[in-house]
C-alpha cells in the first residue's frame, strides 16, 4: 500500500509539476505580454539601420506612433528620397500606404507574412505580434539566473517558424533575446534586445535581428519615446497619412 | 652518353627509393585533386565577353541558379500546384540554398478590390481548387513577362522552381541533395534538373564515373595487347608501371599546385598510360636485343642507342601537347596541353632511368630471352604482313603513292564539310537527362542560354527606365527572344496597381518612393545591384544555331552603339556571345597549335636526322593522316569540338615517331650499303613490326575512351585511334614509298633498269 500510494504521490506529483510547469510558461509570457503591450499609447522617433557582414547599408527614418496593440502609424522623414510615406496598421491586418507622390493613400493587402518587412530583416510576421501568450503555445524549457528560457510554438499553421526561443528577464518580464527557428528546425534568426524603462513602462530602445544566414542584420533605435499621451483615435484615420500642409 | 648510362645503373638504388618516395607523396596528393566541370571559370580573362559574363554571374548571382523542371499535361490543376509548392518547401529548407523562387512563392502585385495588393502570386495555404479560380490563375500568369517563359512554359505545360546557391556553399552538395530531396518526394510528373549548378554537377560526376570506369579498362586492353605482342609477363608489367607511376606524378603535381580536373584533363591517365609505356617498351626490347657478357654491359649498351630516340621521341609528343598553350580559349584546354606533357616527359624519364635501374637489379633469366629472341626473328606480322607489305611497295610504288594522293585529296573534299560545335548540350550523349532538360529549356522556356544587358546608370531615374524598357521592346523584336525580364516590368506592374497607367512614371520621385516598397525583396537581386547604380535585362537565346548569334551581336551592338550614353552606358553579354567567340577560337586555336606543332617537329626531325629535307619527308605521313583525319570527322559529321580540337596535335606528336623510326632506320642502313632494296627490308622487318605493335595498343588505349559519357571524349579516343592507324601506315607505305621514288629519281634509276 505504501508502495502504490508513493507511486500515485509520484504521478500525481509530476502531473501538477508538469502542469506547474507549463501554467509557469503561460504565467511567464501574460507577464511579459503585459510588460511590454502595457502602454495606452506610445510616440517615438525610430532609426532603422540595416547592416550586411557588419557594414551598414541603409538608414532609415520614422516617427512612429501606436495605440492599443494593433493600431500603429509610421510617417518616413528620412532618407529625403522616401521622407513623407507614411503607413497605418489597422486590427485585422489592414494596412494604408501613403506615397506623397503619388498622392492618394492607397489600402495594400500583404498576402504573405514572410515577406521582409520593407527591406528589413523582419518579416511581417514577426512585426505584427500582439500576444506571445496567446499567438504561441509556451513551455518553459530552463530557469536561469538571469532568465526564463522559453519555448514558443505558433498556433497557427502559416507561421514561417517551426518553434521560437525566448530568453525572458526574470526580474523585469521582457525579452531579453528570441531565437527563431525554420521549419526544419534550424536556426536561422536572433534578435536581440536591450529595453529600458521610461517612468512606469518599459521599451525596447535597441532591437537586433539577424539573419544567420545572409549575414545580415536590422537595428532599430527608438529615442524620444512618451507614453499614454491620450492619443486621439482620428491620429489612426486614413486622412492623417496625408500630412496637414497639403 | 656511356657515362650517364654508367651513372644510372651505378644509383639504381637511389633512383629506386627516389621513384618511390616520390610517388608515395604524390600518390598521397591525389586526394585533394578536385573536379572543375564549370565552364564559366573556365573563360578566358582576355574576352571582354568572357569577363563581363563572370562579372554579372557574381553580382546577380546567374551563375548559381539551379532549375528543377516539372513538366506535366497541365500545370494549373490543383495537384500539380501542391507539388509544386512542396518541392519549394522542400529546396528552401536545403542547407546551401539562398532563396527559392516559383509560381508558389513569387511576388505578384495587383490591383485588387481592396487597393494594391502584395502578395504572392499563389497562397500556399490557400491553393486554387475551382476551375474558376484555376482558369484565372492562368490568365493572369501567361500575361506577365516576369512568369511567362522564365518560370513557366508557353503552353502552361511545364514549370521552374529557380533555386539560387549561397555564397561559398558546396555547389555539388547543395545539388546532389536537390536531387535526392526532390526524388524522395515521389511526384508522378516528370521531372527534370537544369541550371549551372546542376550541369555542373552532372558533369563532375560523368567525368568521375569515366575515370573510376575506363582506366582499368585501358589498362587491361593495354596490358593484354602487350603480353601478346611481347609473350613477357615482363614486357607488361614493366610498361604499365612506369605509366602509372608517370600517372600518379602527374596528378599528384596538379593536385599540389591547386590545378583542378577539368572534363578534358579526365582524360591524362588514358593518354598518358597510351603514350607512356612505348617508351618502356623500346627500352626493355633494346635490352633484349643487345647482347654483351653481363647485365651490367648490355643495359649500359642498349641505354647508350636508345637515350637519344625516347628523349626525342618525348620531344615530339611533348610539343604536340604544348601546342595547345597557344591560340586555345578555354583554360582547362591548357591546362590540359602543360600537364599532359609533364606527364609525357615523366614517361621518358621513368623508362630511361628507373627502368633500367629495376632491369639491372632483377636481371631476366638467360631463357627467357633467348626465347624472346627466337620470337622476334619469326612472327605471324613479318610473314604475312610485313614481307608482302614490302614486295608491294617495291614494285608498284607509283600506284601506292596514287593511292595516298587520291585519299588526300577526297579526304580535302571533307574538310570544307566539318561543322563546329560550341554547345555544352552536345557534350552529353542522346537520352542523358542533362540533354533533355536543356532540350526542353529550350522549347518550352526559349532556351538555357541567358543574355544579359547591363545598364550602368541610376535605376530610380526615369530616363534609365525608360531606355531600359525600349531596349526590352527591340530585343523581343529578335526572332530568338522570347522574353526578357527587368525590374522595369516590375515597376511597371506596382505603377499600375496604385492607379495609374502601365509604365514608368514620369517623376523620379514616384519611382523612389515605389523603391520603399520593392527594397530588400531577395527576388530583385537578380535585376538591380544594392545601391540601385546599376540593373540587368535578362533573357535566353533560343537558336542554337551560330550563324543567328552572330547576327544578333551585330544587331545588339548597333543598338547599343546608338543608344549608350552619359545616362546609362550599356553593354551586353551571354553565353551566345561567349559561343561566337569560343566558335572563333577553335578554328584560330586549331590552326595555331597545328602550325607550331608541325614546324616545331620539321626542325625537331630535321636535328634528328641532321638533314631538314629528310625532316620534311618524315612530316608527310603525318600531315596526310591529318588531313585524312579531317577529311574522315567532315564526311561522318564529327564536329570540331573542346575534345575533337586536340586530336590533330596529339596524334601529330605521337604519330611522327613512327615515321622518325623508319627514316632514321632507312637512312642507317641506306648509308651502309646504298642498297634502297636492302635498306626498306630492314626498316619494314624491324622498325615495321614496332610500329605495328604499338599503333595498335596506342589505338586501343584510346578506343577505351569510346566508353566516355562525353560526347567529346568519345570522339576524341575515335580520332585518336584512325589517326594513330592512319599515321602509321603512312610511315609504314607513304614513307617508303617517297624514298624510294627520290632515290629512284637519282642515281638508283640507272642500274635497275639498265
Amino acid at each position: 500500500m505504501k508502495f502504490l500510494r508513493i507511486f500515485i504521490y509520484i504521478i500525481v506529483s509530476t502531473g501538477i509539476s508538469s502542469y506547474a510547469i507549463s501554467q509557469d510558461a503561460k504565467e511567464i509570457m501574460k507577464k511579459l505580454d503585459d510588460t511590454i503591450f502595457a502602454a495606452s499609447d506610445k510616440q517615438a522617433r525610430v532609426k532603422i539601420i540595416l547592416e550586411k557582414k557588419g557594414e551598414t547599408q541603409k538608414v532609415r527614418e520614422a516617427e512612429m506612433i501606436q495605440k492599443g496593440i494593433d493600431k500603429k502609424r509610421y510617417r518616413y522623414t528620412y532618407p529625403e528620397s522616401q521622407a513623407g510615406i507614411a503607413t497605418l496598421s489597422l486590427p485585422d491586418g489592414i494596412m494604408w500606404l501613403y506615397m506623397p507622390a503619388f498622392g492618394k493613400p492607397k489600402k495594400i493587402s500583404l498576402l504573405a507574412k514572410s515577406q521582409a518587412f520593407t527591406g528589413t530583416d523582419f518579416s511581417y510576421e514577426d512585426m505584427t505580434v500582439n500576444s506571445y501568450a496567446n499567438e504561441y503555445k509556451p513551455t518553459l524549457i530552463e530557469n536561469t539566473n538571469n532568465a526564463y528560457v522559453v519555448k514558443l510554438v505558433p498556433r497557427s499553421d502559416k507561421s514561417n517558424y517551426s518553434k521560437l526561443i525566448m530568453y525572458v528577464n526574470r526580474t523585469n518580464f521582457h525579452p531579453e533575446k528570441i531565437e527563431y527557428y525554420d521549419k526544419k528546425d534550424r536556426l536561422y534568426k536572433e534578435a536581440v534586445y536591450n529595453y529600458k524603462k521610461a517612468g512606469k513602462y518599459w521599451y525596447a530602445e535597441e532591437v537586433t535581428m539577424t539573419d544567420l544566414r545572409k549575414n545580415h542584420s536590422t537595428m532599430i533605435l527608438m529615442t524620444e519615446v512618451i507614453f499614454d499621451q491620450k492619443l486621439p483615435d482620428e491620429e489612426f484615420t486614413v486622412e492623417k497619412l496625408v500630412p496637414e500642409e497639403k | 652518353m656511356d657515362k650517364v648510362a654508367k651513372y644510372i645503373l651505378k644509383f639504381r638504388w637511389v633512383i629506386i627509393i627516389l621513384v618511390i618516395l616520390t610517388t608515395a607523396f604524390l600518390g598521397y596528393q591525389i586526394k585533394n585533386i578536385t573536379i572543375n566541370s564549370d565552364v564559366i571559370s573556365n573563360l578566358p580573362d582576355d574576352d571582354p565577353d568572357a569577363v563581363l559574363l563572370k562579372e554579372i554571374a557574381h553580382e546577380y548571382g546567374g551563375n548559381n541558379i539551379g532549375m528543377v523542371i516539372l513538366e506535366t499535361e497541365n500545370v494549373f490543376t490543383t495537384d500539380v500546384l501542391e507539388n509544386i509548392v512542396e518541392i519549394t518547401d522542400t529546396l528552401s529548407l536545403i542547407e546551401g540554398i539562398y532563396s527559392v523562387t516559383s509560381l508558389s512563392n513569387i511576388l505578384e502585385i495587383k490591383s485588387g478590390e481592396y487597393g494594391m495588393e502584395i502578395g504572392k502570386l499563389i497562397d500556399e495555404y490557400d491553393i486554387p481548387d475551382t476551375q474558376v479560380e484555376l482558369e484565372d490563375l492562368k490568365s493572369r500568369v501567361l500575361k506577365k513577362d516576369l512568369y511567362r517563359g522564365n518560370l513557366i512554359s508557353e503552353d502552361g505545360t511545364a514549370t521552374v522552381i529557380l533555386f539560387t546557391v549561397s555564397e561559398g556553399a558546396d555547389v555539388t552538395k547543395v545539388a546532389k541533395t536537390v536531387k535526392k530531396k526532390v526524388e524522395s518526394l515521389n511526384i508522378q510528373d516528370k521531372i527534370y534538373y537544369a541550371g549551372s549548378p546542376m550541369l555542373v554537377t552532372s558533369i563532375s560526376d560523368l567525368i568521375n564515373s569515366d575515370l573510376i570506369r575506363l582506366i582499368p579498362i585501358s589498362f587491361f586492353v593495354i596490358a593484354l595487347i602487350l603480353f601478346l605482342s611481347f609473350r613477357s609477363v615482363r614486357g607488361v608489367i614493366l610498361p604499365m608501371t612506369t605509366a602509372a607511376i608517370a600517372i600518379i606524378w602527374t596528378i599528384g603535381i596538379m593536385a599540389l599546385t591547386g590545378f583542378q580536373m577539368s572534363m578534358i584533363s579526365n582524360n591524362i591517365p588514358i593518354i598518358l598510360l597510351a603514350v607512356g609505356s612505348a617508351y618502356t617498351i623500346h627500352v626493355v626490347n633494346r635490352v633484349n636485343l643487345e647482347r654483351a657478357t653481363d647485365t651490367h654491359n648490355t643495359i649500359t649498351k642498349a641505354l647508350v642507342y636508345i637515350f637519344i630516340p625516347v628523349m626525342l621521341a618525348s620531344l615530339t609528343t611533348m610539343v604536340g601537347f604544348i601546342s595547345f598553350i597557344f591560340g586555345s580559349y578555354l583554360t582547362m584546354i591548357r591546362e590540359f596541353g602543360i600537364f599532359t606533357a609533364i606527364g609525357t616527359f615523366f614517361s621518358a624519364l621513368l623508362a630511361l632511368t628507373f627502368v633500367p635501374a629495376l632491369i639491372y637489379v632483377l636481371p631476366p633469366n638467360k631463357k627467357a630471352i633467348e626465347r624472346q629472341r627466337r620470337r622476334n626473328k619469326k612472327s605471324f606480322l613479318t610473314d604475312y604482313v610485313l614481307a608482302p607489305l614490302k614486295r608491294l611497295l617495291y614494285i608498284h610504288p607509283k600506284y601506292t603513292l596514287t593511292t595516298w594522293i587520291m585519299l588526300i585529296l577526297i579526304s580535302i573534299g571533307g574538310i570544307f564539310m566539318i561543322t563546329r560545335s560550341v554547345n555544352i548540350r552536345d557534350y552529353f550523349r542522346k537520352g542523358n537527362p542533362t540533354r533533355i532538360a536543356e532540350d526542353i529549356m529550350v522549347s518550352k522556356f526559349g532556351g538555357s542560354k541567358p543574355i544579359f544587358v547591363l545598364f550602368k546608370g541610376d535605376m530610380q531615374d526615369p530616363e534609365v527606365l525608360n531606355l531600359m524598357l525600349q531596349t526590352e521592346e527591340y530585343m523581343k523584336k529578335s526572332p530568338d527572344i522570347l522574353s526578357t525580364q527587368s525590374v522595369v516590368d516590375i515597376i511597371a506592374d506596382m505603377t499600375e496597381a496604385l492607379g495609374e497607367e502601365r509604365g514608368i512614371p514620369d517623376e523620379r520621385e514616384k519611382i523612389e518612393q515605389l523603391w520603399f516598397l520593392l527594397d530588400g525583396q531577395e527576388y530583385l537581386q537578380r535585376f538591380v545591384n544594392s545601391d540601385l547604380s546599376e540593373g540587368i535585362i535578362l533573357s535566353k537565346f533560343t537558336s542554337p544555331d551560330n550563324k543567328s548569334k552572330k547576327e544578333f551581336a551585330r544587331y545588339m551592338r548597333d543598338y547599343i552603339d546608338a543608344n549608350s550614353s552619359d545616362v546609362a552606358t550599356i553593354r551586353i553579354t551571354g553565353m551566345p556571345f561567349v559561343d561566337v567567340t569560343m566558335d572563333k577560337s577553335l578554328v584560330r586555336s586549331q590552326f595555331a597549335s597545328l602550325t607550331i606543332a608541325i614546324i616545331a617537329v620539321i626542325i625537331i626531325v630535321g636535328l634528328i636526322l641532321r638533314s631538314f629535307i629528310n625532316g620534311l619527308y618524315a612530316t608527310i605521313p603525318i600531315v596526310a593522316s591529318i588531313i585524312i583525319l579531317f577529311g574522315f570527322m567532315g564526311y561522318v559529321g564529327i564536329s570540331l569540338n573542346i575534345g575533337t580540337v586536340l586530336v590533330a596535335s596529339v596524334a601529330l606528336g605521337i604519330g611522327i615517331d613512327y615515321s622518325i623510326h623508319v627514316m632514321s632506320h632507312f637512312s642507317h642502313t641506306y648509308k651502309k650499303g646504298q642498297d634502297i632494296y636492302r635498306a626498306l627490308r630492314d626498316t619494314m622487318m624491324i622498325s615495321g613490326k614496332a610500329i605495328i605493335i604499338n599503333v595498335i595498343s596506342v589505338s586501343m588505349g584510346f578506343l577505351v575512351l569510346v566508353f566516355s559519357e562525353m560526347v567529346p571524349l568519345e570522339y576524341f579516343g575515335l580520332l585518336i585511334a584512325i589517326s594513330m592507324i592512319f599515321s602509321g601506315l603512312g610511315a609504314l607505305t607513304l614513307l617508303p614509298v617517297i624514298l624510294i621514288l627520290v632515290k629512284r629519281k637519282g642515281k638508283f634509276i640507272k642500274t635497275h633498269n639498265g
